[in-house]
């Protein structure tokens, strides 16, 4: 579970989450939604530590997360919005590997755990491809498997469909209702509904840093327009 | 760009340590030879490595071609007299001998990053470099390895945006200095997005390091490459 509570971040003096406070199930399936600049992306990169709250704090499974960073690194993949940013190798097998290298568990762990997570992204068979060589739809799979690797309760995806052509956002938004159905809690930032509305059960509504609206669907939809977020059903 | 290309070529299939070894070798080598003998030898041998990597002499001569350009410019530089004859033709072709042997060196060093992946390399500088230190230059190589293409790429993104909006009719100077600004930039964002990326995936500086495995086939390279530092220290200027 994770824990955010009364969480504020700025940027030099440019307050960019204010004041936050919510709570993440392990099964849940969450968007976070909001207009350009609303804190999305800041508030997330708490939930694994890749920031450090001014004031406040976030927890995972009860462990904060600056204390105990590695755990939660662990227990929250984080998928960036760009893949090719997050790739550091030049193949499929060794990108996804580095993560579980990097926890220092043993090369059978770590070749079970790539296979098991190419094969989540429907990527089997394909560890010596070359990164360069992948579709934009492609690596975002692979950038997931590097965040599945980590065997994490929970996956935050920043922008998952960014750029990406409908074919790929199909096979992406299969992929990630497996993991859904699978009880992976999937945490989707983005500033457009329309291609996760299935997916999740829970949407927060994020303006000027804070969160504004918090619930499913039915119950955020009148906010959203209000918001810089683009209704569903006028998609 | 040069990189890791997977393959089942008999380069790929060898130790890193035992092709880092190679390269010493190699180098000490180019250092001392003098003659077109020696040079035509070590040719031979750098297109063979080549070929083991499976990178052909076109790709590797496009991928060198701003050091083949300077190493031409030597012997012109090289071969100039402040008096008569205004050109020295022996020192001309004693620089072009000296930039052959570098462009071999670079053949070789190519042919190792096509056939071996970072985390190969990062482990054979750990075992030959226990502790610290080796960490350090293990993941760094690494880094570089992984920054460079991506810096090269937005470099030339940032050319083609230019030349889309005719930039080429700016000086050279300007279109330079555009270029240097806007790579300088995206650099530090690529920079600081890979360490955002690394910390996520829990960067350690002592991870899970593929096996390295010895094979008599490296032992055939490793002696190779002994016989080249022998050569080099005593077969005198060949």
């Amino acid at each position: 579970m994770i824990s955010v509570q009364n969480l504020t971040h700025q940027y030099d003096s440019v307050a960019a989450v204010t004041d936050v406070s919510l709570t993440l199930g392990d099964d849940e399936a969450v968007a976070i939604v909001g207009a350009n600049g609303s804190g999305k992306t800041t508030l997330v990169r708490h939930f694994n530590g890749l920031l450090t709250p001014d004031t406040g704090t976030v927890s995972v499974d009860g462990r904060a997360v600056t204390d105990d960073p590695v755990y939660a690194r662990t227990t929250v993949g984080m998928v960036f919005q760009h893949p090719r940013d997050q790739f550091v190798a030049a193949t499929i097998g060794t990108d996804v590997a580095f993560g579980p290298e990097n926890l220092g568990l043993t090369r059978e762990e770590i070749d079970t755990r790539v296979k098991t997570a190419l094969a989540a992204v429907g990527l089997k068979g394909r560890r010596d491809e070359r990164l360069d060589r992948l579709s934009g739809g492609e690596q975002a799979r692979v950038a997931i498997a590097g965040a599945l690797a980590m065997n994490p309760d929970h996956l935050v995806l920043d922008e998952p469909f960014a750029g990406l052509d409908w074919p790929a956002r199909q096979t992406v938004r299969e992929h990630l209702a497996e993991l859904a159905n699978n009880d992976t809690g999937i945490v989707i930032v983005t500033h457009e509904l329309r291609d996760i509305v299935s997916l999740v059960d829970r949407i927060i509504v994020m303006a000027d840093g804070q969160v504004v609206a918090d619930g499913p669907l039915d119950a955020v939809r009148d906010q959203l327009s209000e918001y810089g977020v683009r209704p569903p059903e006028t998609c | 760009m040069l990189r890791y290309t997977p393959a089942d070529r008999f380069a790929h299939g060898l130790d890193p340590r035992a092709k880092l070894a190679f390269q010493v070798g190699f180098v000490a080598a180019t250092v001392t030879v003098d003659q077109g003998i020696g040079l035509g030898a070590l040719a031979v041998v750098a297109l063979i490595s080549l070929w083991s990597a499976g990178l052909s002499l076109g790709t590797a001569l496009w991928t060198f071609r701003a050091p083949i350009a300077l190493l031409a410019a030597g012997p012109l530089i090289a071969g100039l007299t402040f008096g008569a004859p205004w050109f020295d033709l022996r020192a001309a072709l004693r620089s072009a001998r000296a930039g052959g042997a570098v462009l071999l060196a670079l053949f070789i060093a190519g042919a190792y990053i096509r056939s071996t992946p970072v985390r190969e390399t990062q482990a054979a500088i750990q075992w030959v470099l226990p502790g610290r230190l080796g960490r350090i230059l293990g993941v760094g190589v690494g880094l570089v390895f992984r920054l460079i293409p991506l810096v090269v790429e937005d470099l030339r993104r940032v050319r083609r945006a230019q030349l889309a909006r005719r930039g080429d009719a700016r000086g050279w100077t300007d279109q330079a200095a555009n270029i240097g600004i806007a790579g300088l930039r995206r650099t530090f964002g690529r920079a600081e997005r890979l360490g955002l990326a690394l910390q996520a995936r829990c960067f350690a500086w002592n991870p899970t390091l593929p096996p390295l495995r010895w094979r008599g086939r490296d032992t055939i390279v490793v002696a190779l490459a002994i016989g080249l530092v022998l050569a080099a220290a005593f077969g005198g200027r060949v």
